[in-house]
């Protein structure tokens, strides 16, 4: 696994607990333990996208820039193999 | 409103192809219990649910599906790298081979098309939900059989 992929697999490690807590919440919405886990894992996957997005481009389509050229449509794309299966 | 981000909820990096297995795993991406289907339900019975509570899930988990549906979807191109015409006959693959090549086109594994005649919107809270709780055993039935695909 390079630099680039396990960045992100931490970035979705902590975006899937953040989930996991934003639909408990939906059922559960005056559970202020949940909510403070819920607030802690989606500061840490923000704060990882921040620094993903710097090193490797855009990650949400959002946060998309274009100074010199259009980021967004740069490999990898999520269902590519790219350097990994092979 | 969706947006879009550049991941999958899990990264699949599978090394072998096996086109008689993707034709197994594509009926969870076209078929009658499959992911597009489940993210339809959601999405649409939201519309007429009473309950902050329930519109949020039926949201969220609408919007979840989604993402599975991705991550289906990128199993069976994955599955389907690099085939020749011998490897492509041996496993059965032919006949979707002949109508959508490598492409990712919503089918059951029978070859049937995606359906929305595959689950209900009835705009009564009970009977919908109802639905989902049999939609999502159906999910829990199939999906461990493709281990043993």
């Amino acid at each position: 696994m390079n630099d680039r992929q396990a960045l992100l697999n931490r970035i979705s490690v902590a975006r899937f607990a953040a989930w996991e807590l934003h639909i408990y919440l939906d059922t559960h919405p005056n559970d202020k333990q949940a909510m403070r886990n819920f607030e802690k894992y989606q500061k840490t996957a923000d704060e990882l996208t921040v620094q993903y997005e710097a090193k490797y481009g855009p990650l949400i389509s959002s946060d998309v820039y274009g100074d010199t050229s259009w980021q967004w449509i740069n490999a990898p794309w999520p269902w590519e193999c790219g350097e990994v299966c092979d | 409103m969706f947006m879009y981000e550049k991941r999958l909820q899990y990264p699949v990096k599978i090394k072998t192809p096996n086109p008689k297995l993707a034709k197994a795993i594509i009926t969870q991406y076209g078929g009658p219990h499959g992911e597009l289907g489940a993210s339809l339900r959601y999405l649409s019975q939201r519309f007429s649910m009473p309950y902050p509570e329930v519109k949020a899930v039926l949201t969220d988990v609408g919007t979840e599906e989604l993402g599975h549906l991705e991550m289906v979807g990128t199993i069976v191109y994955q599955l389907t790298r690099n085939l020749t015409p011998e490897q492509i006959k041996a496993a059965g693959f032919d006949d979707y081979f002949v109508d959508h090549t490598t492409g990712i086109y919503p089918v059951a594994a029978s070859g049937e098309s995606f359906s929305a005649n595959t689950f209900s919107v009835t705009g009564d809270p009970l009977a919908d939900l109802h639905e989902d709780l049999a939609a999502d055993a159906t999910t829990v039935k199939e999906q461990p059989l493709f281990s043993k695909a």
